[in-house]
Protein backbone atom coordinates (compact mmCIF):
# COMPACT_ATOMS: atom_id res chain seq x y z
CA UNK A 1 0.00 0.00 0.00
CA UNK A 2 1.41 3.47 -0.74
CA UNK A 3 1.99 5.68 2.56
CA UNK A 4 1.75 8.77 0.38
CA UNK A 5 -0.92 11.54 -0.58
CA UNK A 6 -0.32 11.45 -3.86
CA UNK A 7 -2.26 14.51 -6.41
CA UNK A 8 -1.81 15.62 -9.87
CA UNK A 9 -4.84 18.92 -9.23
CA UNK A 10 -5.13 21.61 -12.21
CA UNK A 11 -7.37 24.09 -11.46
CA UNK A 12 -8.37 27.75 -13.25
CA UNK A 13 -9.77 30.52 -11.05
CA UNK A 14 -10.35 33.57 -12.94
CA UNK A 15 -6.54 34.51 -13.87
CA UNK A 16 -5.11 32.14 -11.09
CA UNK A 17 -3.95 28.95 -12.31
CA UNK A 18 -3.15 26.28 -9.93
CA UNK A 19 -0.74 23.26 -11.49
CA UNK A 20 0.63 20.84 -8.76
CA UNK A 21 2.03 17.27 -8.25
CA UNK A 22 3.29 15.53 -5.56
CA UNK A 23 3.59 12.81 -3.56
CA UNK A 24 3.86 13.37 0.41
CA UNK A 25 5.04 11.11 2.52
CA UNK A 26 2.15 10.14 5.36
CA UNK A 27 4.09 11.30 8.59
CA UNK A 28 4.38 13.97 10.96
CA UNK A 29 3.85 17.40 9.79
CA UNK A 30 4.37 18.81 5.92
CA UNK A 31 4.27 22.30 5.23
CA UNK A 32 3.46 24.45 1.98
CA UNK A 33 5.01 27.51 2.19
CA UNK A 34 4.84 30.36 0.07
CA UNK A 35 4.01 33.64 -0.57
CA UNK A 36 0.39 35.34 -0.44
CA UNK A 37 -1.15 34.44 -3.38
CA UNK A 38 0.81 31.68 -4.24
CA UNK A 39 -2.05 29.18 -4.42
CA UNK A 40 -1.40 27.35 -0.67
CA UNK A 41 -5.52 27.41 0.38
CA UNK A 42 -6.37 26.59 -3.02
CA UNK A 43 -4.18 23.58 -3.21
CA UNK A 44 -4.92 22.18 0.49
CA UNK A 45 -8.88 23.13 -1.02
CA UNK A 46 -8.64 21.08 -3.80
CA UNK A 47 -7.17 18.51 -2.03
CA UNK A 48 -9.94 18.25 0.45
CA UNK A 49 -12.45 18.14 -2.23
CA UNK A 50 -13.96 21.94 -1.73
CA UNK A 51 -12.75 22.76 -5.43
CA UNK A 52 -15.72 21.57 -7.70
CA UNK A 53 -13.84 22.90 -11.17
CA UNK A 54 -10.44 20.94 -9.85
CA UNK A 55 -9.41 18.59 -12.52
CA UNK A 56 -6.87 15.61 -12.18
CA UNK A 57 -6.52 12.99 -9.08
CA UNK A 58 -6.28 12.85 -5.40
CA UNK A 59 -4.83 9.07 -4.50
CA UNK A 60 -4.72 8.93 -0.55
CA UNK A 61 -2.36 5.82 0.51
CA UNK A 62 -3.87 3.88 -2.82
CA UNK A 63 -7.41 5.04 -2.30
CA UNK A 64 -8.94 7.28 -4.88
CA UNK A 65 -10.11 10.18 -3.34
CA UNK A 66 -10.77 11.91 -6.99
CA UNK A 67 -14.15 11.58 -7.18
CA UNK A 68 -15.29 11.69 -3.89
CA UNK A 69 -17.00 15.14 -2.36
CA UNK A 70 -15.17 16.73 0.99
CA UNK A 71 -17.68 14.86 3.06
CA UNK A 72 -16.49 11.41 1.63
CA UNK A 73 -12.96 12.07 1.65
CA UNK A 74 -11.79 11.43 5.27
CA UNK A 75 -9.99 15.02 6.07
CA UNK A 76 -9.65 17.02 9.29
CA UNK A 77 -10.00 20.87 7.67
CA UNK A 78 -8.55 23.14 9.93
CA UNK A 79 -9.95 26.80 8.44
CA UNK A 80 -8.00 29.84 9.04
CA UNK A 81 -10.84 31.28 10.29
CA UNK A 82 -11.66 28.24 12.21
CA UNK A 83 -15.32 28.16 11.51
CA UNK A 84 -16.68 26.86 14.51
CA UNK A 85 -20.44 26.72 14.38
CA UNK A 86 -21.65 29.62 16.43
CA UNK A 87 -25.25 27.87 17.66
CA UNK A 88 -23.58 25.25 18.92
CA UNK A 89 -21.18 25.21 22.60
CA UNK A 90 -18.04 23.93 22.32
CA UNK A 91 -18.84 19.69 23.36
CA UNK A 92 -21.34 20.11 20.26
CA UNK A 93 -18.97 21.48 17.67
CA UNK A 94 -16.57 18.56 18.91
CA UNK A 95 -19.23 15.71 18.05
CA UNK A 96 -20.63 16.88 15.03
CA UNK A 97 -17.87 15.25 13.07
CA UNK A 98 -17.60 12.83 15.31
CA UNK A 99 -21.36 11.20 15.09
CA UNK A 100 -21.51 11.51 11.27
CA UNK A 101 -18.47 9.40 11.14
CA UNK A 102 -19.11 7.64 13.90
CA UNK A 103 -16.32 8.12 15.83
CA UNK A 104 -16.22 6.29 20.25
CA UNK A 105 -17.36 9.17 22.29
CA UNK A 106 -13.71 7.99 24.06
CA UNK A 107 -11.84 8.69 21.40
CA UNK A 108 -13.35 12.46 21.53
CA UNK A 109 -12.44 12.55 25.40
CA UNK A 110 -8.83 11.62 24.46
CA UNK A 111 -9.07 14.52 22.25
CA UNK A 112 -10.27 16.76 24.88
CA UNK A 113 -7.46 15.54 27.32
CA UNK A 114 -5.36 16.07 25.16
CA UNK A 115 -5.77 19.73 24.07
CA UNK A 116 -6.84 20.58 27.28
CA UNK A 117 -10.59 21.62 26.23
CA UNK A 118 -12.27 20.25 29.07
CA UNK A 119 -13.52 23.42 31.21
CA UNK A 120 -13.96 24.45 27.55
CA UNK A 121 -16.93 22.57 26.78
CA UNK A 122 -20.11 23.95 27.71
CA UNK A 123 -19.26 27.68 26.31
CA UNK A 124 -20.34 28.81 23.42
CA UNK A 125 -17.89 30.07 20.35
CA UNK A 126 -19.02 33.89 20.37
CA UNK A 127 -17.65 33.47 24.36
CA UNK A 128 -13.91 32.18 23.64
CA UNK A 129 -10.70 33.39 23.13
CA UNK A 130 -8.36 33.65 19.64
CA UNK A 131 -6.36 31.09 21.01
CA UNK A 132 -9.15 28.46 22.33
CA UNK A 133 -11.14 28.75 18.98
CA UNK A 134 -7.77 27.53 17.38
CA UNK A 135 -7.64 24.69 19.95
CA UNK A 136 -11.48 23.90 19.37
CA UNK A 137 -11.10 23.90 15.48
CA UNK A 138 -8.01 22.02 15.79
CA UNK A 139 -10.12 19.08 18.40
CA UNK A 140 -13.09 19.05 15.92
CA UNK A 141 -11.10 18.22 12.90
CA UNK A 142 -9.21 15.38 15.21
CA UNK A 143 -12.64 14.48 16.65
CA UNK A 144 -14.02 13.55 13.13
CA UNK A 145 -11.34 10.41 12.81
CA UNK A 146 -9.33 11.55 9.50
CA UNK A 147 -6.76 10.08 7.80
CA UNK A 148 -5.25 13.93 7.13
CA UNK A 149 -5.24 17.11 9.00
CA UNK A 150 -5.45 19.91 6.04
CA UNK A 151 -4.15 22.99 8.29
CA UNK A 152 -4.57 26.20 6.65
CA UNK A 153 -2.79 28.94 8.39
CA UNK A 154 -4.22 27.68 11.47
CA UNK A 155 -2.14 30.11 13.80
CA UNK A 156 -2.75 32.97 11.64
CA UNK A 157 -3.38 36.62 13.50
CA UNK A 158 -1.99 35.27 16.86
CA UNK A 159 1.16 37.05 18.28
CA UNK A 160 4.49 34.74 18.71
CA UNK A 161 3.75 34.28 22.48
CA UNK A 162 0.37 32.24 21.69
CA UNK A 163 1.61 30.55 19.18
CA UNK A 164 4.10 29.06 21.07
CA UNK A 165 1.21 28.24 23.83
CA UNK A 166 -0.66 26.94 21.12
CA UNK A 167 2.12 24.94 18.89
CA UNK A 168 3.04 22.41 21.06
CA UNK A 169 -0.68 21.14 20.64
CA UNK A 170 -0.25 20.65 17.26
CA UNK A 171 2.63 18.75 17.51
CA UNK A 172 1.53 16.59 20.04
CA UNK A 173 -1.99 16.00 18.30
CA UNK A 174 -0.24 14.36 15.14
CA UNK A 175 2.34 12.67 17.32
CA UNK A 176 -0.68 11.42 19.18
CA UNK A 177 -3.01 10.48 17.00
CA UNK A 178 -0.52 9.77 14.07
CA UNK A 179 -2.38 11.85 11.70
CA UNK A 180 -0.42 13.06 8.78
CA UNK A 181 -0.75 16.39 8.20
CA UNK A 182 -0.48 19.04 5.37
CA UNK A 183 0.38 22.83 7.22
CA UNK A 184 0.03 25.71 5.48
CA UNK A 185 1.81 28.85 6.70
CA UNK A 186 4.45 31.17 5.57
CA UNK A 187 5.84 31.85 9.44
CA UNK A 188 9.21 31.18 9.69
CA UNK A 189 8.34 29.99 13.38
CA UNK A 190 5.99 27.52 12.69
CA UNK A 191 7.64 26.17 9.75
CA UNK A 192 10.82 25.83 12.58
CA UNK A 193 8.85 24.32 15.03
CA UNK A 194 6.30 22.30 13.57
CA UNK A 195 7.69 21.44 10.09
CA UNK A 196 9.07 17.86 9.18
CA UNK A 197 9.39 18.62 5.31
CA UNK A 198 8.85 21.78 3.84
CA UNK A 199 7.19 22.07 0.15
CA UNK A 200 7.10 25.71 -1.44
CA UNK A 201 4.64 26.73 -3.62
CA UNK A 202 4.53 29.97 -5.91
CA UNK A 203 2.37 31.39 -8.70
CA UNK A 204 0.21 28.25 -8.12
CA UNK A 205 3.39 25.92 -8.92
CA UNK A 206 5.29 23.42 -5.92
CA UNK A 207 8.61 24.40 -6.10
CA UNK A 208 10.07 21.67 -4.79
CA UNK A 209 11.14 20.23 -0.86
CA UNK A 210 13.12 22.51 0.86
CA UNK A 211 15.31 22.17 4.05
CA UNK A 212 14.04 21.80 7.92
CA UNK A 213 15.11 23.54 10.47
CA UNK A 214 18.01 20.71 12.05
CA UNK A 215 17.01 18.96 14.89
CA UNK A 216 18.24 16.23 17.23
CA UNK A 217 16.14 13.69 18.43
CA UNK A 218 15.58 12.75 22.12
CA UNK A 219 13.83 10.49 24.60
CA UNK A 220 12.07 11.56 27.76
CA UNK A 221 13.58 10.63 30.64
CA UNK A 222 11.93 12.09 33.12
CA UNK A 223 8.41 14.28 33.14
CA UNK A 224 6.41 16.99 35.50
CA UNK A 225 3.88 19.73 35.59
CA UNK A 226 7.30 22.71 34.67
CA UNK A 227 8.71 20.36 31.73
CA UNK A 228 10.60 17.71 30.77
CA UNK A 229 14.12 16.09 30.48
CA UNK A 230 15.00 15.05 27.09
CA UNK A 231 18.34 12.48 26.74
CA UNK A 232 20.04 13.15 23.52
CA UNK A 233 22.76 10.91 23.60
CA UNK A 234 24.59 11.10 26.42
CA UNK A 235 23.23 14.57 26.95
CA UNK A 236 20.21 15.41 29.64
CA UNK A 237 18.22 18.79 28.32
CA UNK A 238 15.56 20.50 30.33
CA UNK A 239 13.07 21.34 27.88
CA UNK A 240 9.03 23.15 28.15
CA UNK A 241 6.32 21.22 27.50
CA UNK A 242 4.30 18.59 28.65
CA UNK A 243 5.03 14.79 27.59
CA UNK A 244 5.60 11.42 28.64
CA UNK A 245 8.33 8.82 29.44
CA UNK A 246 9.91 7.06 26.81
CA UNK A 247 8.17 9.72 24.08
CA UNK A 248 10.29 10.58 21.09
CA UNK A 249 10.65 14.42 21.03
CA UNK A 250 12.54 16.81 18.79
CA UNK A 251 15.01 19.14 20.06
CA UNK A 252 14.79 21.80 17.36
CA UNK A 253 18.03 23.92 16.74
CA UNK A 254 16.00 26.89 15.39
CA UNK A 255 17.65 29.20 12.87
CA UNK A 256 19.58 31.39 15.22
CA UNK A 257 22.07 28.96 16.66
CA UNK A 258 25.98 29.99 16.38
CA UNK A 259 28.69 27.40 15.82
CA UNK A 260 32.05 28.22 16.90
CA UNK A 261 35.13 25.97 16.74
CA UNK A 262 35.97 26.80 19.81
CA UNK A 263 34.46 25.72 23.17
CA UNK A 264 32.14 28.66 24.19
CA UNK A 265 32.83 28.29 27.90
CA UNK A 266 30.44 30.39 30.00
CA UNK A 267 27.66 32.06 27.86
CA UNK A 268 24.49 33.52 27.69
CA UNK A 269 23.11 30.34 25.30
CA UNK A 270 20.55 28.39 26.81
CA UNK A 271 22.12 24.99 25.61
CA UNK A 272 26.02 24.41 23.86
CA UNK A 273 26.36 20.90 22.08
CA UNK A 274 29.73 19.58 20.91
CA UNK A 275 29.79 18.52 17.38
CA UNK A 276 31.76 16.80 15.05
CA UNK A 277 32.25 17.94 11.00
CA UNK A 278 31.91 15.02 9.50
CA UNK A 279 31.69 16.44 6.05
CA UNK A 280 30.72 19.94 4.08
CA UNK A 281 28.97 20.79 1.52
CA UNK A 282 30.28 24.41 -0.36
CA UNK A 283 28.03 24.27 -2.47
CA UNK A 284 24.84 24.10 -0.38
CA UNK A 285 27.03 26.34 2.40
CA UNK A 286 26.11 23.95 5.08
CA UNK A 287 28.56 21.48 6.35
CA UNK A 288 27.29 17.83 7.87
CA UNK A 289 28.04 17.51 11.67
CA UNK A 290 27.94 14.66 14.15
CA UNK A 291 26.25 15.59 17.68
CA UNK A 292 25.75 12.65 20.04
CA UNK A 293 25.85 10.24 17.26
CA UNK A 294 23.31 12.31 15.17
CA UNK A 295 23.86 13.85 11.92
CA UNK A 296 22.55 16.85 11.55
CA UNK A 297 22.85 19.66 8.29
CA UNK A 298 24.54 22.93 9.41
CA UNK A 299 24.03 26.16 7.30
CA UNK A 300 27.37 28.18 7.68
CA UNK A 301 27.09 31.49 7.23
CA UNK A 302 30.50 32.56 6.87
CA UNK A 303 32.74 32.34 3.55
CA UNK A 304 33.49 29.18 1.72
CA UNK A 305 37.03 29.79 2.63
CA UNK A 306 35.67 29.25 6.21
CA UNK A 307 34.12 26.10 6.09
CA UNK A 308 35.79 23.92 8.32
CA UNK A 309 37.60 20.51 7.62
CA UNK A 310 36.25 17.32 8.47
CA UNK A 311 37.04 15.98 12.05
CA UNK A 312 37.30 19.47 13.10
CA UNK A 313 35.48 19.47 16.82
CA UNK A 314 32.81 22.84 16.89
CA UNK A 315 30.15 23.87 19.38
CA UNK A 316 26.45 24.67 19.01
CA UNK A 317 24.96 27.38 21.09
CA UNK A 318 21.01 27.49 21.05
CA UNK A 319 20.00 30.76 22.44
CA UNK A 320 16.48 28.73 23.00
CA UNK A 321 15.48 25.34 23.74
CA UNK A 322 12.16 24.24 22.05
CA UNK A 323 11.31 20.29 21.68
CA UNK A 324 8.16 18.81 20.56
CA UNK A 325 6.85 15.70 20.30
CA UNK A 326 7.57 13.59 16.74
CA UNK A 327 4.99 11.18 15.60
CA UNK A 328 8.07 8.88 14.48
CA UNK A 329 11.53 10.08 14.01
CA UNK A 330 11.39 11.72 10.66
CA UNK A 331 14.12 11.09 8.50
CA UNK A 332 17.37 10.97 9.61
CA UNK A 333 19.34 11.70 6.70
CA UNK A 334 20.67 14.72 6.53
CA UNK A 335 18.97 18.11 5.41
CA UNK A 336 15.42 16.14 5.03
CA UNK A 337 13.74 15.48 1.86
CA UNK A 338 16.27 16.64 -1.07
CA UNK A 339 15.21 13.37 -2.97
CA UNK A 340 12.41 13.27 -5.58
CA UNK A 341 9.00 12.67 -4.63
CA UNK A 342 7.07 12.89 -7.21
CA UNK A 343 7.08 17.34 -7.20
CA UNK A 344 5.94 18.40 -10.39
CA UNK A 345 7.78 21.67 -10.63
CA UNK B 1 -71.73 36.67 13.76
CA UNK B 2 -70.14 37.63 10.54
CA UNK B 3 -67.36 39.55 11.97
CA UNK B 4 -65.87 36.60 13.70
CA UNK B 5 -66.62 34.56 10.74
CA UNK B 6 -64.19 36.73 8.89
CA UNK B 7 -61.69 37.16 11.40
CA UNK B 8 -61.77 32.99 11.91
CA UNK B 9 -61.62 33.13 7.96
CA UNK B 10 -58.89 35.25 7.67
CA UNK B 11 -56.57 33.43 10.60
CA UNK B 12 -57.27 29.93 8.80
CA UNK B 13 -55.93 31.55 5.29
CA UNK B 14 -52.84 33.18 6.80
CA UNK B 15 -52.02 30.04 8.62
CA UNK B 16 -52.54 27.72 5.37
CA UNK B 17 -50.66 30.57 3.22
CA UNK B 18 -47.89 30.53 5.83
CA UNK B 19 -47.04 26.81 5.80
CA UNK B 20 -47.41 26.84 2.04
CA UNK B 21 -45.23 29.51 1.53
CA UNK B 22 -42.27 28.74 3.75
CA UNK B 23 -42.40 25.22 2.33
CA UNK B 24 -42.11 26.86 -1.08
CA UNK B 25 -39.45 29.99 -0.08
CA UNK B 26 -36.99 28.24 1.70
CA UNK B 27 -35.38 25.83 -1.38
CA UNK B 28 -36.03 28.94 -3.67
CA UNK B 29 -34.35 31.24 -1.05
CA UNK B 30 -31.75 29.07 -0.75
CA UNK B 31 -31.20 28.60 -4.66
CA UNK B 32 -31.19 32.43 -4.68
CA UNK B 33 -28.68 32.70 -2.20
CA UNK B 34 -25.89 30.45 -3.35
CA UNK B 35 -26.61 29.94 -7.56
CA UNK B 36 -24.08 32.29 -9.60
CA UNK B 37 -26.90 31.56 -12.73
CA UNK B 38 -27.28 34.31 -14.80
CA UNK B 39 -31.42 33.84 -14.82
CA UNK B 40 -30.66 34.44 -10.76
CA UNK B 41 -31.52 38.82 -11.20
CA UNK B 42 -35.23 37.68 -13.29
CA UNK B 43 -35.89 34.78 -10.30
CA UNK B 44 -35.16 37.32 -7.55
CA UNK B 45 -37.22 40.32 -9.58
CA UNK B 46 -40.16 38.07 -10.54
CA UNK B 47 -40.57 36.95 -6.76
CA UNK B 48 -40.29 40.81 -5.50
CA UNK B 49 -43.15 41.75 -8.27
CA UNK B 50 -45.82 41.90 -5.59
CA UNK B 51 -43.75 44.44 -3.61
CA UNK B 52 -44.55 46.66 -6.48
CA UNK B 53 -46.93 45.52 -8.38
CA UNK B 54 -50.59 47.23 -7.58
CA UNK B 55 -52.64 44.51 -5.80
CA UNK B 56 -55.55 44.97 -8.53
CA UNK B 57 -53.12 44.06 -11.32
CA UNK B 58 -51.80 40.75 -9.49
CA UNK B 59 -55.25 39.83 -8.65
CA UNK B 60 -56.65 40.59 -12.11
CA UNK B 61 -53.96 38.25 -13.66
CA UNK B 62 -54.81 35.64 -11.32
CA UNK B 63 -58.36 35.70 -11.52
CA UNK B 64 -57.53 34.95 -15.66
CA UNK B 65 -55.19 32.42 -14.94
CA UNK B 66 -57.78 30.62 -12.01
CA UNK B 67 -60.93 30.93 -14.13
CA UNK B 68 -62.23 27.63 -15.44
CA UNK B 69 -61.70 28.97 -18.91
CA UNK B 70 -58.38 28.78 -18.87
CA UNK B 71 -56.19 25.58 -18.56
CA UNK B 72 -55.31 25.80 -15.04
CA UNK B 73 -58.06 27.18 -13.55
CA UNK B 74 -60.22 23.68 -15.82
CA UNK B 75 -57.53 21.08 -14.53
CA UNK B 76 -58.41 22.67 -10.93
CA UNK B 77 -62.40 22.36 -11.52
CA UNK B 78 -61.57 18.28 -13.02
CA UNK B 79 -59.36 17.57 -9.91
CA UNK B 80 -61.58 19.44 -7.29
CA UNK B 81 -65.06 19.59 -8.83
CA UNK B 82 -65.04 23.40 -7.91
CA UNK B 83 -63.40 26.31 -9.20
CA UNK B 84 -60.57 28.13 -7.93
CA UNK B 85 -62.11 31.74 -8.45
CA UNK B 86 -64.37 32.67 -5.41
CA UNK B 87 -63.13 29.96 -3.50
CA UNK B 88 -61.21 29.53 -0.25
CA UNK B 89 -58.42 27.61 -2.03
CA UNK B 90 -58.14 30.52 -4.68
CA UNK B 91 -57.47 32.81 -1.78
CA UNK B 92 -54.53 30.51 -0.83
CA UNK B 93 -52.90 30.14 -3.93
CA UNK B 94 -53.41 34.17 -4.57
CA UNK B 95 -52.13 34.97 -1.25
CA UNK B 96 -49.07 32.78 -1.88
CA UNK B 97 -48.36 34.12 -4.49
CA UNK B 98 -49.35 37.97 -3.46
CA UNK B 99 -46.92 37.31 -0.04
CA UNK B 100 -44.29 35.52 -1.79
CA UNK B 101 -41.25 38.45 -1.19
CA UNK B 102 -42.22 38.79 2.65
CA UNK B 103 -40.75 34.65 3.24
CA UNK B 104 -38.25 35.08 0.81
CA UNK B 105 -36.41 38.06 1.28
CA UNK B 106 -35.94 37.15 4.78
CA UNK B 107 -34.61 34.07 3.83
CA UNK B 108 -32.22 34.97 1.63
CA UNK B 109 -30.72 37.18 3.48
CA UNK B 110 -30.17 35.06 6.24
CA UNK B 111 -29.10 32.04 4.52
CA UNK B 112 -26.45 34.16 2.55
CA UNK B 113 -25.10 35.72 6.10
CA UNK B 114 -24.34 32.03 6.88
CA UNK B 115 -22.07 31.76 3.93
CA UNK B 116 -20.49 29.02 2.06
CA UNK B 117 -17.93 29.05 4.75
CA UNK B 118 -19.97 26.92 7.44
CA UNK B 119 -21.36 24.61 4.69
CA UNK B 120 -17.97 23.79 3.52
CA UNK B 121 -17.11 23.18 7.34
CA UNK B 122 -19.99 21.28 7.80
CA UNK B 123 -19.01 19.20 4.39
CA UNK B 124 -15.20 18.47 5.53
CA UNK B 125 -17.03 16.71 8.97
CA UNK B 126 -18.66 14.45 6.74
CA UNK B 127 -22.20 16.11 6.27
CA UNK B 128 -24.05 15.99 3.29
CA UNK B 129 -25.48 18.99 1.66
CA UNK B 130 -29.07 18.17 3.20
CA UNK B 131 -27.41 16.87 6.39
CA UNK B 132 -25.41 20.70 6.56
CA UNK B 133 -28.38 22.64 5.72
CA UNK B 134 -30.86 21.13 8.06
CA UNK B 135 -28.11 21.28 10.88
CA UNK B 136 -26.12 24.51 10.30
CA UNK B 137 -27.94 26.77 7.81
CA UNK B 138 -31.15 25.66 9.26
CA UNK B 139 -30.60 27.01 12.95
CA UNK B 140 -27.96 29.70 12.07
CA UNK B 141 -31.01 30.94 9.73
CA UNK B 142 -33.53 30.80 12.38
CA UNK B 143 -34.50 34.75 12.88
CA UNK B 144 -34.84 34.85 9.30
CA UNK B 145 -37.19 31.98 9.38
CA UNK B 146 -39.20 33.36 12.20
CA UNK B 147 -39.07 37.12 10.52
CA UNK B 148 -40.41 34.82 7.30
CA UNK B 149 -43.22 33.54 9.05
CA UNK B 150 -44.24 36.29 10.94
CA UNK B 151 -44.16 38.65 7.68
CA UNK B 152 -45.82 36.43 5.39
CA UNK B 153 -48.75 36.06 8.19
CA UNK B 154 -49.33 39.45 9.02
CA UNK B 155 -48.96 40.30 5.36
CA UNK B 156 -51.66 37.67 4.66
CA UNK B 157 -54.10 39.20 7.22
CA UNK B 158 -54.15 42.56 5.78
CA UNK B 159 -54.25 41.95 2.12
CA UNK B 160 -57.22 43.43 -0.15
CA UNK B 161 -57.25 44.18 -3.71
CA UNK B 162 -56.07 40.70 -4.88
CA UNK B 163 -57.81 38.65 -2.94
CA UNK B 164 -61.28 41.08 -3.41
CA UNK B 165 -60.76 40.65 -7.16
CA UNK B 166 -59.82 36.97 -6.40
CA UNK B 167 -62.62 35.96 -4.18
CA UNK B 168 -64.98 38.43 -4.29
CA UNK B 169 -66.71 38.84 -1.36
CA UNK B 170 -68.84 36.03 -0.26
CA UNK B 171 -69.50 35.79 3.56
CA UNK B 172 -68.28 33.04 5.16
CA UNK B 173 -66.20 31.72 2.50
CA UNK B 174 -64.17 34.57 1.04
CA UNK B 175 -64.88 37.72 3.32
CA UNK B 176 -61.86 38.63 5.42
CA UNK B 177 -61.27 40.87 7.97
CA UNK B 178 -60.28 43.35 5.01
CA UNK B 179 -63.20 42.80 3.16
CA UNK B 180 -65.91 43.20 6.15
CA UNK B 181 -64.15 46.28 6.65
CA UNK B 182 -64.93 47.71 3.26
CA UNK B 183 -68.40 46.64 3.48
CA UNK B 184 -68.90 47.68 6.78
CA UNK B 185 -67.82 51.44 5.90
CA UNK B 186 -69.98 50.88 2.97
CA UNK B 187 -73.46 50.00 5.44
CA UNK B 188 -72.29 52.83 7.66
CA UNK B 189 -71.06 50.06 10.43
CA UNK B 190 -68.56 52.26 11.61
CA UNK B 191 -68.88 50.45 15.19
CA UNK B 192 -67.67 47.06 13.47
CA UNK B 193 -65.61 49.07 10.78
CA UNK B 194 -63.88 50.44 14.12
CA UNK B 195 -63.38 47.09 16.20
CA UNK B 196 -61.51 45.26 12.84
CA UNK B 197 -59.13 48.27 11.68
CA UNK B 198 -58.15 48.97 15.87
CA UNK B 199 -58.07 45.19 15.93
CA UNK B 200 -55.77 45.13 13.06
CA UNK B 201 -53.83 47.97 13.89
CA UNK B 202 -53.00 46.87 17.06
CA UNK B 203 -52.41 43.43 14.93
CA UNK B 204 -49.70 45.07 13.00
CA UNK B 205 -48.05 46.91 15.21
CA UNK B 206 -47.16 43.81 17.73
CA UNK B 207 -45.95 41.73 14.89
CA UNK B 208 -43.74 44.34 13.80
CA UNK B 209 -42.36 45.12 16.92
CA UNK B 210 -41.99 41.14 17.93
CA UNK B 211 -40.06 41.95 14.03
CA UNK B 212 -37.69 44.51 15.20
CA UNK B 213 -36.92 42.40 18.72
CA UNK B 214 -35.85 39.62 16.85
CA UNK B 215 -33.85 41.46 14.43
CA UNK B 216 -32.17 43.19 17.94
CA UNK B 217 -31.91 40.05 19.74
CA UNK B 218 -29.75 38.73 16.51
CA UNK B 219 -27.38 41.65 16.32
CA UNK B 220 -26.63 41.49 19.82
CA UNK B 221 -26.09 38.01 19.97
CA UNK B 222 -23.85 38.04 16.50
CA UNK B 223 -26.15 35.71 14.90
Amino acid sequence: MSEFLDFDLTLRLGEFFLSAAAKIPLTGITALSGPSGSGKTTLLRAISGLEPAVEGRVHFAGDDWSDLGPEGRSVGYVFQDARLFPHLNVSENLRYGAVRRRIHQERIDVIVDALDLHPLLPRMPATLSGGEIRRVALGRALASGPRILLMDEPLSGLDQERKFRLMPYISRAVADFGVPALYVTHSTEELTFLADRTLAIQNGKLGGWSEVSPRLMGTVTHADRDGLELAVGSVSVRVPGQGRLGETWALLLGDDFLVSSESPGVSNAALSLRARVVETDEGRGQCIAEVENQRVALPWQCRKADLPDSDTVVWLSIPRVLARPVQSPPESKAGGHSGNLGVRT
Amino acid sequence: MTIWSSVWLTLQLAGIATALLLVIAMPLAWWLAVTNARIRPAVEALTAMPLVLPPTVLGFYLLILMSPGNPIGAFWVTLTGESLTFSFSGLVIASVFYSLPFAVQPLQGAFQSVGQGMMEAAATLGASRWDAFRSVALPLSRRGLLTAAVLSFAHTVGEFGVVLMVGGNIPGRTRLISIEIYSAVETLDYASAHLLSGGLLAFSFIVLTVVYVMNGRGVRAGV
